[in-house]
């Protein structure tokens, strides 16, 4: 059984602690456990904080980092967001010494130290790394396979752009989530303009929310175009986005669309025979039923 | 979705005439910039591909090619004055599709730093500042999630800052160095009462 870290961020364990709890159960049926990362905090939000000042988001990071390093663990997590900031920051800091040493000058004042001594994961890319999970024990983990379900990948931005400093290859056009959506026993859907943005982040959804749902809205036609049962992601806050976003599109539209917004972890957990209470996916904005009744 | 985005006078007016004045321009602007984004905006030949890619442009006047143009003229105050400045959504596009290996996102994020140095910044962002000032959380717990957290067999509070309250100390510290809470404090105050 391979440990990590396991970061949680905001959103996934204070609005959709389903996915929390899929992660957990998901990840030790493959081999991964995760590990309570005590005393960590928001990552702190990349949007807000990088665009107040940098160097307070490099310390609130590197703050949560040693957290993990005084465990001696690489950290995992399921946010995008929370991997700008958490992975960004121990990528900078651990290549940019003037960088590392303004941040250590700060934590000197909580005694701490940023030594860069751990790597950061993605808890879907440590799934999909064959030599640490792979689809094909994916695939073997689930129980009641999703057959039948037509399901569109979110990506998101801010796990694999900008493509030269992460190691996700193409950003154009990935497929990587698609084949684990299909080891779920679903048909992974295209839809036109796949990698854009949910529109939330950058700070933009507390800034200008209509022109935020604005860009939402235009994915959503998309998918509803390309005909599909639910959406997956792999980033609470793209969740919130697509999910409670829906409602707001109704109300600032007049749209309305009723299409389940998943996180990976909890459609994984659904195929490995995870109850829909299990996965609290009555906390969803929009009503997860039609899918489920497909999958059932 | 066009709207008008009611820019102040005097950069209304500005941006009527498209000449260059060199008064205008700050260099010591486009280093700064460089300095704080870690990029090249000099590099810029002005293709548009970066404008082309980002997902804010189709709705808004907001144009990332203007915004890297600007930092390569040093034209500071139409740089930091500009309410468009907010509209990136850091979504990367524009960085990964730049023939010219610049980073514009990276960009806008060092002009915002630079603008709120002179106050200019949505009020939004420094709600976040205050949550994870006072919780460690920009989006904290609240009862009903509690209860969901039960169901779920969970602890009510996330093993983070909000079962372990004692790490807060060490947010607010990092927070007070930079008097990022105290200059947060007084500008919701002065824009809300």
């Amino acid at each position: 059984m391979r440990e990590y870290a396991f970061f949680l961020g905001c959103i996934a364990p204070n609005r959709y602690p389903g996915a929390e709890a899929a992660s957990y159960k998901t990840a030790e049926r493959l081999g991964i456990k995760l590990l309570d990362l005590e005393g960590a905090s928001c990552c702190p939000a990349p949007g807000a904080f990088g665009s107040i000042d940098l160097n307070v988001w490099y310390a609130m990071a590197a703050r949560n980092l040693v957290l993990a390093e005084q465990m001696k663990k690489d950290i995992a997590l399921i946010c995008n967001g929370c991997y700008k900031s958490i992975w960004e920051v121990n990528h900078k800091l651990k290549h940019n010494k003037e960088l590392r040493d303004g941040v250590n000058e700060v934590l000197k004042g909580i005694d701490m130290e940023f030594k860069g001594t751990i790597d950061v994961w993605h808890l879907a890319e440590l799934f999909y790394d064959p030599n640490i999970v792979g689809v094909d024990k994916i695939r073997d983990s689930v129980k009641v396979p999703l057959t039948g379900t037509r399901i569109a990948v979110h990506y998101g931005c801010h796990l694999m752009k900008p493509r030269k400093e992460r190691h996700f290859g193409t950003t154009e056009h990935p497929t990587w989530l698609e084949e684990m959506v299909a080891a779920l026993g679903a048909e992974p859907v295209e839809y036109r303009n796949k990698m854009l943005c949910c529109g939330a982040g950058g700070g933009v959804r507390g800034y200008d929310l209509v022109h935020s749902l604005d860009i939402t809205n235009e994915k959503m036609i998309n998918l509803r175009e390309a005909g599909v049962d639910a959406l997956t992601e792999v980033c609470p806050f793209c969740q919130l986005q697509f999910d409670r976003g829906q409602i707001e599109m109704e109300e600032k539209f007049g749209v309305k669309y009723n299409l389940p917004v998943l996180h990976y972890c909890e459609l994984l957990g659904l195929a490995q025979g995870m109850t829909p209470q299990e996965l609290a996916l009555d906390l969803h904005a929009i009503s997860c039923e039609p899918f489920l009744k497909k999958v059932l | 979705m066009a709207r008008t985005k009611g820019y102040p006078e005097p950069l209304e007016k500005k941006l009527r005439d498209t000449r260059l004045y060199e008064e205008d321009t700050n260099p010591q602007f486009t280093k700064t910039v460089e300095k704080i984004s870690m990029t090249i905006p000099h590099m810029c030949y002005q293709c548009g591909t970066c404008t082309a890619s980002c997902p804010s442009a189709p709705r808004s006047s907001y144009r990332i090619r203007k915004f890297v143009r600007r930092a390569l003229l040093g034209l500071e105050e139409e740089a930091l004055t500009d309410p468009d400045l907010w509209l990136c959504t850091t979504c990367y596009s524009c960085t990964d599709r730049c023939p010219r290996d610049i980073a514009p996102t990276d960009v806008i994020m060092a002009m915002r730093n630079l603008a709120f140095k002179r106050d200019i910044i949505p009020v939004n962002f420094l709600k976040t500042v205050q949550a994870i000032y006072t919780t460690g959380h920009g989006v904290p717990n609240n009862d009903v999630n509690r209860a969901a957290r039960k169901k779920l067999g969970l602890h009510p509070e996330p093993p983070t800052t909000h079962r372990f309250a004692q790490y807060i100390k060490g947010i607010q510290y990092i927070l007070d160095y930079f008097e990022l809470k105290k200059n947060a404090d007084r500008i919701v105050k002065e824009r809300e009462g």
